[in-house]
């Protein structure tokens, strides 16, 4: 069954938490909610459990109506982001605490509590308490404390941000793996753009209470809305340019920035002023000036400086066109390896991979 | 600043040092088996122990409505409850009196319908030394629940427990020893109630009346004897407390 969100809002204290939002939710779909701090993805997901009284709009789960239901009465799990395990209780009665609180036979509960932390790995720690278990196990724990109701909806808030990257890799497959053998609606909770992508059947960004854009990771990381979008998931290179040829029949306009002509094929259809929106790693960089078919060419940039390496990438700041305009390039292998401050190289990018952004007054450009 | 404290060490401890002195010339703890001495400690520690026990339930449930039902009542209600800490005990008592009297609010039905009285009976005691102690343990109940992650009671609450579930299963639980060092405190409190509870007593006796009979009639020894069960008492509630308090 879906889950639809209708114009939900959320005002406490005369503050606005939630506006307007709306989304519908396909069963054994995740959903990942993307935003800064407080931007209202926690209070989101209590809309969702039935933790918040009073919030404006219709949440409707299979077509009925949840309002007035409490969290009992709804087939939703939450899952917290510093777990709230309960810290006087064991593992095993931390999981089966949902159950016995619906009061579930004993046999049920036996039955599910093997199931479930078999499934999750932790049926070794169930006579532990939450501080003898570490970050990932407590996860695990707080996991499988929703997993034995069963629900049809999953509420995760931000479940990897307290783990280290090891763990966090491993869970991230554990919850995937979950979406898959159980079917579970998810709805996930991030402020991490990259755990965003990795985990996500669609995005929905949100700033300030608002819905700014909802779609899949490729149109949200590719074709952002705005340029809170495109900052949040990581364009690090967002440029005032301006349109100079409109070649519609191809689907291409000629845009401008800093002196530099590119073509680009995803623009706004009226605006002349815009923001050139570019990710690092869809630039290819060589040294010789053939280009491929569709792809723009940015000759003879100059490295500035190389950026701290995350893995085997390497970031590099280079200065490029008659203007000197910074741009940010990722790179990796052997090239990687020869390129220092100074040197000259070759920049390629795709039209495909060039998104224009209408550029308004309001806007203020910062770098 | 250490003359101060001197001075103040000086000032506090005097009491104490007098108190140790009386005691020590006036026979010790044994003018405590005169007769009628040992039925006063028993007075008073029954009706102690009845008004502290009302308390800790009552004052664990204000507790509780105070930190997550604010909206009914609000701040107003809470001042109200607490007003009995601040009250002059002699007018806590004297109200007690006009309520619960023969011819009270409260007592005067009681006694014409059912004659039942109350005033200067052991349920006066306990009810003066209950109204005196409660807002203490309410106190210690609202900053123990505070205590508690509202996380884990969200969790609880996605989990499907009721608020009463809620209430013994997470909430007491994990606010276990603030709960008791205040049941501690309202005991001590409620031993060592003088004011109000001499209002009502009528010929009852407790502890700190019997102190006061004493040491204004005259007989010292049975009063440091009592005065200094007291002290006792008070310094190992105290002591308990701070254990509590660091666990």
């Amino acid at each position: 069954m879906s889950l639809e969100l209708e114009n939900v809002g959320l005002t406490i204290g005369g503050q606005t938490i939630l506006k307007n939002i709306s989304f519908k939710l396909e069963p054994g779909e995740l959903l990942v909610v993307l935003g800064n701090s407080g931007a209202g993805k926690s209070k989101l997901l209590e809309v969702v459990a039935g933790l918040v009284t009073e919030p404006v709009g219709r949440v409707e789960y299979g077509g009925r109506s949840l309002e007035g239901l409490g969290p009992q009465e709804r087939s939703v799990g939450l899952v917290f982001q510093d777990y709230a395990l309960f810290p006087h209780l064991t593992a095993a009665e931390n999981i089966l605490f949902g159950l016995k609180c619906r009061r579930a036979p004993r046999a049920e509960q036996v039955k599910w509590l093997k199931a479930v932390t078999a499934e999750l790995k932790i049926d070794h720690l169930l006579e532990r308490y939450p501080t003898e278990l570490s970050g990932g196990q407590q996860q695990r724990v707080a996991l499988a404390r929703c997993m034995v109701l069963r629900p049809e909806i999953l509420l995760l808030d931000e479940p990897l941000s307290a783990l280290d990257a090891a763990t966090r890799e491993r869970l991230a497959l554990l919850i995937k793996r979950i979406q898959d053998k159980f079917g579970v609606t998810m709805l996930y909770v991030t402020h991490d753009h990259t755990e965003a992508r990795l985990m996500a059947d669609r995005i929905l960004v949100l700033e300030g209470g608002e819905m700014v854009q909802l779609g899949t990771p490729e149109m949200i990381f590719d074709r952002p809305r705005n340029r809170f979008v495109a900052h949040f998931t990581a364009t690090r290179n967002i440029l005032p340019g301006r349109i100079t040829e409109r070649r519609e029949s191809a689907g291409r306009v000629q845009v401008e920035f800093a002196g530099i002509r590119v073509e680009a094929a995803s623009f706004p259809d009226r605006d002349e002023l815009v923001w050139v929106c570019m990710r690092p790693e869809f630039f290819h960089l060589g040294m010789s000036r053939e280009t491929g078919g569709e792809e723009n060419l940015i000759p003879g940039c100059r490295v500035r400086r190389l950026l701290p390496q995350t893995g085997a990438v390497m970031q590099v700041e280079f200065e490029a066109g008659p203007e000197q305009e910074r741009l940010l390039a990722c790179t990796f292998g052997p090239i990687a390896a020869d390129l220092g401050p100074g040197d000259r190289v070759d920049l390629k990018i795709a039209a495909t991979h060039v998104h224009c952004l209408p550029r308004r007054a309001e806007d203020i450009y910062c770098r | 600043m250490t003359l101060l404290v001197l001075a103040a060490g000086l000032f506090f401890g005097s009491p104490f040092a007098a108190l140790l002195g009386s005691f020590a010339t006036e026979g010790g703890f044994a003018v405590l088996a005169q007769p009628g001495v040992l039925a006063v400690v028993a007075t008073s520690l029954v009706t102690a122990l009845g008004a502290t026990l009302l308390a800790a339930v009552i004052g664990t449930v204000l507790g509780y409505h105070f930190t997550f039902r604010r909206r009914c009542g609000g701040r107003g209600l809470k001042a109200f409850f607490s007003l009995p800490l601040v009250l002059p005990p002699s007018a806590a008592g004297y109200m007690l009196l006009l309520a619960f009297g023969r011819y009270g609010l409260v007592g005067g039905p009681l006694y014409q319908g059912f004659g039942l009285q109350i005033m200067f009976t052991g349920a006066a005691l306990v009810l003066a030394q209950f109204f005196v102690v409660t807002p203490l343990m309410m106190q210690a109940a609202a900053s123990a629940f505070h205590q508690v992650p509202e996380n884990l009671v969200k969790a609880a609450r996605s989990l499907g427990a009721d608020d009463f579930t809620i209430f013994i299963r997470i909430l007491l639980p994990l606010s276990r020893p603030v709960l008791v060092a205040g049941v501690i405190t309202a005991f001590a409190r409620a031993i060592g109630e003088f004011g109000a509870t001499m209002m009502v007593a009528g010929r009852l006796k407790t502890i700190p009346i019997m102190i006061y009979v004493k040491a204004m009639g005259g007989d010292s020894g049975v009063a440091d004897g009592l005065s200094l069960l007291l002290v006792l008492l008070s310094f190992v509630v105290l002591l308990l407390v701070n254990i509590l308090g660091e666990r």
